[in-house]
């Protein structure tokens, strides 16, 4: 067995073919190339082929727009971001190394990397843009027009946000965006939803909250479309790497002055580490755009921390914030949410005995989508950290995605059940906007077996939720 | 016959897990097969893998033409062998004549194809690309010269479309700067799938459901039919000369027989599946057929195969020791009977290049009707370009002998008899269905009923055939089994290592009724096999 290449980006591209069409300003169409050391002719002849496909696919359907080119070693995706805006993506294929007649060639699997996954990797890059950055219209016509700034803030976000792409561990979850939503009994979601409108009523400047435990959203009073953008933001980047940082030591003591009398664990994941210490200019709180598609809405985001529990206060974005309002926050959040979290985690721990008895077969997974309200649930995948931790292998989740794309064939309700070579056994079911896929592997199982046991599951983890026989 | 009985459980670790469902066995197979048995798909993954030069190389080295010849004229002919020398630098002007007398062969009056040929819309001066109805096509196919001149458009004159011809191969040579060769481009509802084989460039642009490799081996099977007509040879031969070639010159009688075989595509599962389908008949008749042909054609030397067919199925097929026929050159030589009503008034003497058998050189065939009262096209294809004579006597001699042996009668009897429909079969759940026997690369299907019976629904049909037999022959990600619940029908496909199923039924079936049904089908064909399928492999 040879081992094969990884998925890579070889490029990354913006542009406006709108911008410089005099000659000589041919490159004022290019706002962004990655990666930045690439010669500005070969920077020109993508951007130019690129132009080519689309004007020649444009002959034979204008209403579609192009999608995806594919060559032996490399995918490119498209994405007309924004009217004129397209956003570029090639990767390359992964290959391995085989010898036929004595002679080693490449073979290029071109089938793994996935055009509707990777469209939505792509996708995902235009949303935490506008999120962080406002949409590309919204930054020219704030700047006159003038391309420097948007190319600024283009070079700014995505010459960070790329290297953070998770290309070999993208999948059927990225093509959904979902939430996982925490359900709870109805005393203690109200009680979470008591302490949200009391942060708001007290905060005049706190518009928007979102509660998570653990990443699972609890609560949100944020648009849904905004939400996945945001939800995705904490869970895979901002969460992650504050707790990485907690537990290399806490280099940073919030307390310092007396750190075991402290009557609460809550901290600011977003704003400043130190509250006592009012020289620390050295904290940033991120600035986010919602709403974007109406008419945008600039918020601080200020994220507070208490053992699993999390609060996402929106600020209103004009406003200036001082280290006095947040130890106003501090103060009041800290006690509340220590006592709201272990109110949520015994709950939690309550589920988790009474609905050991289902999960005592760990054999058929699942991933679970719905489209009206973005819920998702994933026992295929072991974590939310995207870091290719997943109980099937990738042929199988790969399979998931290819169920996916083709459920246009299906329209609103359908069903599939497929076995591999390898014995594994693939289900999606759709019904009206909702997904659901299992996987199991039994060998000696026959159709109808996995019909029933599609069933069960469906049974004892989607109460209430119809599927179509 | 090497099938295994219907009873007979064999405890195969491959294969147990649906034992209790359906009964291991595998309807129509035999230990011996005169097509060869290769998974088109694979093959043509292969093909679009390595590279062009290795593939030149190896069609040079390996000419199975000039083996046959080298063996059976025991090398005392001089002459022969310098005539095939002459066919390796044979001039223009030859080539053109050949394609010449093919486009004579070729006059069809085929109504789809002259449909498919007529220019769109009534303004000639127009570009087309301008014009709606041109934009709207399904399905469109161009041939273009490495250097970007116009061979072949499916719909308009290709002299209509300079521009379009041009930027598809600015796009190919684009992305060959790169040592990278372009595959696809996808938008919402249409793919661009190109293929470069040597000296040109074949594109598809489709707004079916077909996957990039179905069109892929669309493009293949033009491609071929170019070859057929010129010799892979030839073809690479006039670019290396003269790269600005105007390759119409050639080909002006071939692209009727593109223009059909595209159109034969659409209707036929048979290029999907890589199989060929035989015309029902009771093994007697087929087995007297063929041993009247082997008797009377046994003695004439350097005849490679004898093809008896009627409708698009396969009567018989007699073969020269060790040679194999490739579906797809059977695939050929059937749409170059369809395409030809020339054949019907006369018989007819016509070069012909089977790609997959040997694409550097002609075979030369006879081909004939039996009789103004028998529609059974006979091909007799042989090595040497001499022997029109003899084989036109041959044909006289097969057809008296079928005429008294009352075949004519027996293969009358079949064309003209309705098919089998699916509700012969006995399981009322069940619409339709394909099988293919892979150890024999024959395939059958029973006729379109309502609701297939219309064009369109036919269509929709071989559709959800393409998507099905897509999904469990992904290269890399290939499946055995696949149950699919759809708005208008329940589909299921079944690959085992002998056999390919796809079957559709009823929408609201039920899983048990479907495995029911397909157990029920599997019996029913191993009961009808000797019928529909032929189990040997006669040669001469």
């Amino acid at each position: 067995m040879t081992s094969k290449s990884e998925i890579n980006l070889q490029n990354f591209y913006v542009y406006n073919s709108s911008f410089g069409q005099k000659e000589g300003e041919e490159d004022k169409k290019i706002l962004f190339y990655y990666p930045p050391k690439t010669d500005f002719d070969t920077q020109m002849k993508n951007v130019g082929l690129s132009e080519a496909i689309i004007k020649f696919t444009d002959t034979f359907n204008a209403d579609q727009l192009c999608d995806a080119l594919h060559t032996q070693k490399t995918r490119q995706l498209y994405h007309q971001a924004e009217q004129g805006f397209w956003m570029v993506m090639t990767l390359s294929i992964p290959f391995v190394t085989k010898v036929k007649d004595g002679t080693e060639y490449l073979e290029y699997q071109s089938d793994d990397v996935q055009d509707n996954v990777y469209l939505a990797v792509l996708r995902q890059s235009y949303q935490m843009f506008r999120l962080f950055k406002g949409s590309f219209t919204a930054i020219l016509s704030s700047s006159g027009a003038d391309v420097t700034h948007l190319k600024q803030k283009l070079d700014h976000f995505f010459s960070r946000y790329l290297l953070t792409l998770k290309l070999n561990h993208s999948d059927i979850l990225d093509v959904f965006q979902g939430i996982q939503f925490l359900p709870l009994d109805k005393q203690t979601f109200l009680h979470v939803q008591c302490f949200v409108n009391l942060i708001e009523a007290t905060f005049a400047q706190v518009k928007q909250t979102a509660f998570l435990y653990n990443d699972q959203l609890v609560w949100t009073g944020i648009e849904p479309e905004d939400m996945q953008v945001i939800y995705r933001y904490l869970v895979t980047s901002l969460l992650p790497a504050h707790l990485e940082t907690e537990l290399q030591g806490g280099s940073m003591p919030r307390h310092p002055t007396s750190p075991f009398s402290s009557s609460h664990y809550g901290r600011f994941v977003t704003g400043p580490p130190n509250l006592q210490d009012a020289s620390g200019n050295s904290w940033k709180v991120p600035k986010v755009y919602i709403n974007n598609d109406m008419t945008p809405e600039l918020y601080h985001l200020v994220v507070y921390r208490a053992l699993s529990a999390t609060v996402c206060m929106f600020i209103e974005g004009s406003l200036q914030l001082n280290l006095d309002f947040f130890k106003r926050l501090d103060i009041f959040l800290g006690p509340h949410l220590t006592t709201l979290v272990s109110e949520v985690a015994e709950h939690c721990s309550r589920q988790a005995a009474s609905s050991s008895t289902n999960s005592v077969d760990p054999s058929p997974k699942f991933v679970y989508f719905n489209k009206l309200n973005l819920a998702q649930k994933s026992t295929v995948h072991l974590d939310n950290r995207r870091s290719g931790n997943v109980a099937v292998t990738p042929e199988v989740l790969r399979l998931l995605a290819d169920i996916n794309a083709d459920k246009t064939r299906m329209s609103t309700t359908g069903e599939i059940i497929l076995k591999t070579m390898s014995d594994y056994w693939v289900v999606g079911k759709l019904s009206n906007l909702r997904e659901f896929y299992v996987v199991i592997h039994q060998k000696n199982a026959n159709l109808i077996e996995i019909n029933d046991e599609v069933k069960r599951l469906s049974d004892t983890q989607l109460h209430n939720i119809f599927f179509h026989d | 016959m090497a099938s295994k009985g219907v009873c007979e459980e064999k405890k195969d670790a491959d294969n147990n897990e649906e034992s209790d469902v359906v009964p291991d066995f595998e309807p129509g197979a035999s230990l011996e097969s005169m097509l060869v048995t290769t998974d088109s798909f694979e093959e043509l993954e292969q093909e679009m893998d390595s590279s062009f030069d290795e593939r030149q190389m190896k069609e040079s080295t390996t000419s199975t033409i000039s083996e046959i010849q080298e063996e059976l004229n025991d090398t005392t002919v001089p002459e022969d062998s310098s005539s095939e020398q002459d066919d390796k630098i044979i001039e223009n002007d030859e080539v053109e004549e050949i394609a010449s007398q093919l486009s004579e062969t070729s006059l069809t009056s085929n109504e789809d194809a002259n449909a498919a040929a007529t220019p769109v819309g009534s303004l000639p001066e127009e570009d087309y690309w301008q014009n709606p109805e041109w934009k709207e096509r399904k399905k469109h196919v161009f041939i273009l010269s490495a250097a970007g001149k116009p061979i072949y458009s499916r719909y308009g004159t290709e002299d209509k479309l300079v521009t379009i011809f041009g930027v598809m191969q600015a796009l190919v040579s684009f992305v060959q700067t790169n040592q990278d060769t372009i595959r696809s481009i996808h938008t919402g509802n249409s793919k661009f799938v190109f293929l470069i084989k040597g000296p040109i460039i074949l594109v598809s642009v489709s707004r079916t459901t077909e996957s990039v490799s179905q069109l892929v081996l669309q493009l293949t099977y033009v491609y071929n039919q170019v070859v057929s007509v010129l010799t892979s040879s030839q073809l690479n031969r006039i670019y290396e000369q003269r790269r600005n070639y105007d390759l119409r010159r050639l080909l002006a009688g071939a692209e009727r027989l593109i223009d059909h075989l595209l159109n034969f595509m659409e209707r036929e599962p048979a290029f999907l599946l890589g199989a060929v389908k035989c015309l029902p008949l009771t093994p007697s008749v087929r087995d007297s057929i063929t041993q009247t042909i082997v008797q009377t054609c046994g003695k004439i030397k350097n005849l490679v195969f004898a093809i008896l067919l009627a409708k698009s199925q396969l009567i018989t097929l007699v073969r020269m020791k060790k040679y194999f026929i490739h579906p797809a050159d059977l695939h050929l030589i059937f749409n170059l009977v369809n395409s030809s009503e020339s054949f019907k008034a006369s018989e007819s003497w016509t070069p012909i290049c089977l790609p997959k058998f040997d694409s550097s050189g002609f075979l030369y065939g006879h081909v004939s009707y039996l009789s103004d009262d028998c529609q059974a096209c006979l091909l007799l294809l042989t090595v040497d370009r001499d022997v029109f004579f003899t084989l036109s006597e041959a044909k006289q001699k097969i057809v008296e002998k079928l005429r008294r042996s009352n075949c004519l009668e027996a293969i009358n009897e079949s064309v003209n008899r309705p098919s089998y429909t699916a509700s012969q079969v006995g399981v009322p759940e069940m619409r339709h269905f394909l099988y293919k026997c892979k150890s024999t690369a024959q395939f059958w299907s029973p006729a379109l009923e309502p609701p297939y019976h219309t064009t369109e629904e036919s269509q929709r049909l071989l559709g959800l055939y393409q998507a099905l037999h897509h999904h469990l022959h992904a290269a890399s990600r290939p499946l055995k089994l696949l149950h699919q619940q759809l708005d208008k029908e329940t589909m299921l496909g079944w690959v085992t290592s002998g056999f390919e199923l796809y079957v559709t039924f009823e929408p609201l079936i039920t899983k048990h009724s479907a495995i029911n049904a397909v157990n029920k089908l599997l019996r029913w064909i191993k009961k009808e096999e000797d019928r529909l399928f032929i189990l040997n492999a006669p040669t001469f």
